[in-house]
């Protein structure tokens, strides 16, 4: 087992990649701490988890809020004897608009969500894995974190900040042992894509033909990037910190 | 920790007798691969044969020469019967100032480092596309990505790399996913030989993780991406630095 008696935190794990994420990690015997917005979601995560022999706990946190994010990190460590190995930055929001369409809220939103939070849980999660001497924080970041993509105007100024806080995180707490890195997925088969769809006003079956549209010609699933972020997790990839590992059928090698 | 879908597979390893590439020969057979060698080392492949009985062969040819590569490729035929995986890892560097460098010099680096990789690659696309497809793995480097000085002709080999690496994964797509890994600073005989202890202890200061990567860490990576692990990964560079250049001289 490749995380075997390790804590980790999952942010945004009520569903998509993070739930994918937060099963994963516990298959390989981390104790996870599921957390997200949606209440019932992230008990039936942590339930299902617990079922299979692993174990999880539900914490209902925003991480746009600084309160929230500071009660997961203690709430965690309570849970699971004061350790915090690995922390996944995976929440995040996402409003299909250019600059003139986006509105202020949305922007917030979007910023708070992907950057803000990503920020603010590593801020409460280091000096614990500071004083351990040792973890990995991964963050959610995008393709659209490293090219541009059409009326996403928030979006992709988010991901490329996580992109680049990745750098800045790596150099500042790699000589504490810390790894940092930033996963870069394109289009994920999640729930975030019928959404996505229906507020770009397409039919879906059009937009998923348009979103494999890409070199391994289709879109990823969710258990794909959660294999990624394991790795990014595990010992495996010991050496690593202040990556962009990209994971988009190759869909911006073009 | 074991990789999914890697045992049994018929993997080609370049370089593979000595530092980054026989750690990953070592990586491989401990994932139940079947494991050839490409290396133009005669010596060190015969070590390597005698350090591990269980590898499938060891097939003496210089990487740099398109006839030698495709005879190469006819043994490992006869060996393998086909390959699922290759590590494009033999390389070679040489220290000189770019003022310095003679017409000879930069050809024969350019000739391991990029065309060496394009002769093998394409040998092995060959057998991939007439096969269930495959994974091919470039060496490239953070050389690719970032100036260094003294290094001119290198760095320029190792870029070019990285962008035949999108190139070959755009056209060989969905068969092949082909993917460059490009490290930082790895401590290998190659790198003893270039270094005092004073200049290595001045380059782990500047890298985040203050210290050189371990063979054996490159090789994992390696193992990660030609594995059903990484099943949506193409066209990329995928650094592993210990965060050399996330920031660079002027992140201090």
């Amino acid at each position: 087992m490749k995380l075997k008696d390790r804590v980790a935190i999952v942010t945004g794990a009520t569903s998509g990649i993070g739930a994918a994420s937060a099963r994963l990690f516990a298959e390989e015997g981390a104790r996870v701490a599921v957390s997200g917005r949606d209440e019932s979601r992230g008990r039936e995560v942590a339930a299902a988890i617990d079922a299979a022999g692993g174990a999880a706990v539900f914490v209902r946190a925003d991480v746009r809020i600084a309160d929230d994010c500071r009660r997961l990190v203690a709430e965690t460590l309570r849970a699971f004897g004061g350790r915090l190995d690995v922390l996944f930055n995976n929440a995040g929001v996402y409003h299909p608009h250019n600059a003139i369409d986006c509105t202020e809220e949305e922007w917030d939103a979007t910023l708070d969500s992907s950057l803000k939070g990503a920020w603010l849980m590593s801020k409460y999660a280091l000096p614990t894995m500071i004083a351990q001497r040792g973890g990995v924080i991964i963050h959610q970041a995008s393709g659209w974190g490293i090219q541009g993509g059409d009326q996403a105007v928030a979006y992709c100024a988010a991901k490329g900040g996580v992109v680049v806080m990745t750098k800045a995180m790596a150099i500042d707490h790699g000589p504490q042992g810390i790894r940092v890195n930033c996963l870069c997925p394109g289009d994920v088969d999640t729930p975030m894509l019928p959404e996505d769809a229906r507020a770009r006003g397409l039919n879906f079956a059009d937009y998923m033909k348009g979103a494999a549209n890409r070199p391994l010609g289709r879109v990823g699933t969710a258990e794909e990037l959660a294999r990624a972020a394991l790795f990014l997790a595990s010992d495996d990839s010991s050496f690593m910190t202040g990556a962009a590992l990209v994971v988009d059928g190759g869909g911006i090698a073009d | 920790m074991p990789m999914k879908g890697l045992a049994g597979k018929r993997v080609v390893i370049t370089g593979g007798a000595s530092g980054i590439g026989a750690a990953t020969v070592e990586r491989f057979l401990e994932e139940k691969a079947r494991v050839a060698v490409i290396d133009f080392d005669s010596a060190a492949g015969r070590a390597l044969r005698q350090r591990h009985p269980d590898l499938a062969g060891v097939v003496e040819a210089d990487v740099s020469d398109p006839g030698a590569v495709e005879g190469a490729f006819r043994e490992l035929d006869a060996l393998l019967g086909g390959v699922d995986v290759t590590i494009n890892n033999a390389g070679i560097s040489i220290r000189h100032d770019f003022m310095d460098i003679t017409p000879a010099e930069w050809r024969r680096v350019m000739s391991v480092d990029l065309d060496g990789v394009f002769y093998v690659a394409q040998q092995s696309a060959r057998r991939m596309l007439a096969g269930a497809g495959g994974v091919i793995i470039n060496m490239g480097s953070t050389s690719g990505m970032n100036g260094y000085p003294r290094y001119a002709d290198y760095d320029a080999a190792k870029a070019g790399v990285i962008e035949l690496t999108r190139t070959m994964a755009l056209e060989l797509a969905p068969k092949i996913r082909v993917v460059a890994v490009c490290p930082g600073y790895v401590w290998t005989a190659m790198q003893e030989a270039e270094y005092t202890p004073e200049m290595k202890a001045a380059v782990d200061a500047k890298i985040p993780m203050r210290r050189h990567a371990r063979p054996e860490e490159i090789a994992a990576l390696f193992a990660f991406l030609a594995s059903e692990e990484a099943p949506y990964i193409t066209g990329h560079p995928v650094i592993i630095d210990g965060g050399e250049i996330a920031g660079g001289l002027a992140s201090r």
